[in-house]
């Protein structure tokens, strides 16, 4: 056989290599290619696309230690968002899926049966970052992985929870209220179905009381979430809907609103209370905490919320959020996060189980700060 | 002298550093004196023995025949090497006790007046106590009177710091959980510069303050002064300041005697305006560096353990500048 001489060789694969390079021209720019949704695609694509993706969320999700997620507040919050946030794609778990959005490519998939299907670290992963190529959004924020958890929460019990699901979503809650509709009525803004209204108490111990709190203070709250300076995947999205006179009315209404009795369940342990008292009215000054209730008696500034009768569950992780670094958005978030950094971990349970004790709406005891040490 | 032109800014550079209100060579403290005293003797004792071994190592190079034999002479190496520097060492080392150690002349705290400093991070907690018994809270200053001898206690709160007033005494650490004494006299009334000296951490340059020595009747009237309430705010500003201070949290770690604050884990405000300067000597004292340290203390005090308080307006943050100011 004749020996071919390299500069053959080079030119066959230079002519080659440009043809591609002028057929790959020709494809991109001419649209011979179909873009519909409604082509689908070939069955290798599929194959190939889904192996990519199982993979990745199989690789990413690994490290992730999962939270014990087995609790009624959370999953109560992880289903309002879900009604809210989910429901427009993936329907709600246990009815069929809405015939516009199974147009999309690929078709959100129905989540009735997702927690058998998927750990929760999976859950978790996908619910944070979202997914590339299916119209999966991620969390509107990275910061918030309680908020996440709380979605993964629910999802981890279904099926189980569909039939629980429209009290877990608070689909019956506030319907009689005059101020249901003020926001329009839109899923999203429905507060009531998470907060509180006249005679009922919040959806859970995850979701904050409202009623009495300062008005100044709920209002700067709904513009910090619609500036999206204090971060809440759960509270940006509604805030963002409200223009400034809603948000005066709203601010308004839940101030003057009467706080309901807390729901009396475990009466906490007398010691932890005991604990958790000295840290609210004298302070750790050892430890440069200051007492909670010289800022948050209800005797100062009316953009500092009052925290009497609050819920144990959402003090302690908002405090745990603000030791992550998740609510220095604000000038007030980050005076909070000096005090709450100097905080352990038993400590945010022991004070969050104090104030959550006291009456709310009471003015709480007066603060004293130490003489001397 | 030709030779010596070119290092004469050199020597001037170092001798400007040694007048000022932190300098060791402008004693203006009993102690701070000896000390003066012992180290121009030692560096005069230092001088003379280099020039001695300059001198001896240049006769050994170009003297004459007989200089050098004498150089190598063994009296010289025994009354030289031997016997000179146990003699000298052994002078300046009795007279440095004689000086400094036990049975000093150094004045005893005559009691009357005690003053205790904590060392905080990055600050200074001052509590003068006088002889009732009383004390009276103050921070980031110490006032003396001239001619007492006053005994200071020192301890921290958190990690090791190290108290040093170079013009009046040497410096002393203060360790947490013991108390060290140390006794300042002021031999001249004036202003003295006081520094941490032992690395504390983020603000450890920023954490100093001034002693101001003042004749004994002034003093007398200053503590008086210092020890009775805050002045109530008359101007319309002023009094919207006090509500500012007194709803947003500033009394959750600071003091302001004759008020509801009673915060204790920053300094004591009861008359802060009267001070010689803020932040432990980092600002000067007037309205506009109240505003500047409130909003942007972690500018001018990078990591020191005030929240950023950026809550404010600019007409709130004058309202409460003032009232701060007025503190006195």
């Amino acid at each position: 056989m004749k020996k071919l001489h390299w500069t053959t060789v080079a030119a066959v694969l230079g002519m080659g290599a440009a043809g591609l390079v002028l057929a790959g021209t020709i494809f991109v720019s001419s649209g011979i290619y179909n873009v519909a949704a409604s082509s689908g695609h070939f069955r290798i694509t599929t194959w190939l696309l889904a192996m990519v993706r199982e993979r990745s969320i199989d690789m990413r999700s690994f490290p992730i230690e999962v939270p014990p997620i087995d609790d009624d507040g959370m999953i109560r919050l992880g289903a309002a968002h879900y009604e809210g946030g989910c429901v427009p794609c993936h329907g709600r778990p246990g009815e069929e899926m809405n015939p516009i959005v199974s147009g999309m490519l690929p078709p959100p998939p129905n989540l009735t049966e997702v927690g058998k299907r998927r750990p929760p670290e999976e859950i978790f992963w996908i619910v944070m970052h979202g997914l590339k190529y299916t119209g999966m959004p991620a969390w509107p924020n990275t910061g918030r992985d309680d908020e996440v958890w709380a979605v993964t929460a629910f999802l981890a019990t279904l099926p189980g929870a569909v039939s629980g699901y429209p009290d877990f979503a608070g689909l019956a809650r506030g319907g009689g209220d005059k101020h249901e509709g003020l926001a329009n009525g839109r899923t999203f803004t429905r507060c009531g179905r998470c907060h509180e209204s006249e005679g009922t108490g919040t959806n859970g111990n995850r979701i904050p009381r409202l009623a009495g709190l300062p008005e100044a203070y709920l209002l700067r709250s709904l513009r910090e979430y619609a500036e999206r300076t204090r971060a809440s995947g759960a509270m940006e999205p509604v805030a963002d809907l409200l223009d400034d006179g809603r948000m005066r009315e709203l601010a308004a209404y839940y101030s003057a609103l009467r706080p309901v009795a807390p729901k009396t369940t475990v009466a906490p342990d007398p010691e932890r209370l005991r604990r958790g008292e000295a840290i609210a009215i004298r302070g750790i000054p050892r430890h440069g905490v200051p007492a909670c209730l010289t800022c948050h008696s209800g005797r100062q500034s009316s953009y500092f919320p009052t925290l009497a009768g609050q819920h144990a569950a959402y003090i302690a992780e908002q405090l745990r959020l603000w030791q992550r670094g998740g609510r220095v958005g604000t000038a007030y978030g980050r005076i909070m996060a000096v005090v709450a950094g100097a905080l352990s971990a038993e400590q945010i349970e022991d004070v969050a189980a104090y104030l959550a004790s006291l009456p709310p709406g009471a003015a709480p005891p007066e603060p004293m700060a130490e003489v001397s040490r | 002298m030709r030779c010596a032109r070119p290092f004469a800014p050199l020597a001037l550079l170092t001798l400007q550093d040694c007048a000022g209100v932190q300098s060791a060579f402008d004693p203006s403290g009993a102690e701070a004196e000896r000390i003066n005293v012992l180290s121009w003797l030692l560096i005069l004792s230092s001088v003379a023995v280099l020039v001695a071994v300059c001198l001896i190592t240049a006769g050994a190079l170009f003297g004459s025949e007989r200089w050098r034999a004498r150089i190598s002479g063994e009296r010289l190496v025994i009354g030289g090497g031997l016997v000179l520097p146990i003699l000298v060492l052994s002078i300046l080392l009795s007279y440095g006790f004689y000086l400094m150690g036990p049975g000093s002349p150094a004045g005893r705290a005559d009691g009357r007046l005690r003053v205790e400093v904590v060392g905080e991070r990055w600050w200074w907690r001052v509590t003068y106590v006088d002889e009732s018994g009383r004390r009276v809270e103050s921070a980031n200053e110490i006032r003396l009177p001239v001619g007492r001898p006053v005994g200071v206690e020192l301890t921290s709160a958190d990690v090791i710091h190290s108290f040093w007033v170079p013009r009046l005494a040497g410096k002393l650490d203060m360790i947490p959980g013991r108390t060290n004494s140390l006794t300042l006299q002021a031999t001249k009334a004036g202003i003295s510069r006081g520094q941490c000296a032992e690395y504390c951490g983020g603000a450890h340059a920023f954490m100093s303050f001034y002693v101001i020595a003042m004749p004994e009747d002034q003093f007398a009237a200053w503590l008086e002064q210092e020890a009775g309430d805050a002045q109530i705010p008359t101007g319309a500003d002023e009094t919207a300041g006090q509500t500012l201070f007194l709803s947003s949290g500033c009394i959750a770690c600071h003091s302001v005697r004759g008020t509801e604050a009673r915060g204790t884990i920053g300094p004591d405000l009861t008359h802060v305006g009267s001070r010689h300067s803020l932040a432990a000597a980092t600002l000067e004292n007037d309205v506009s560096a109240f505003a500047r340290w409130i909003r942007d203390g972690e500018h001018v005090k990078p990591e020191n353990l005030m929240p950023p308080y950026d809550i404010f307006t600019e007409a709130e943050l004058a309202q409460l500048s003032s009232y701060l100011d007025q503190l006195r």
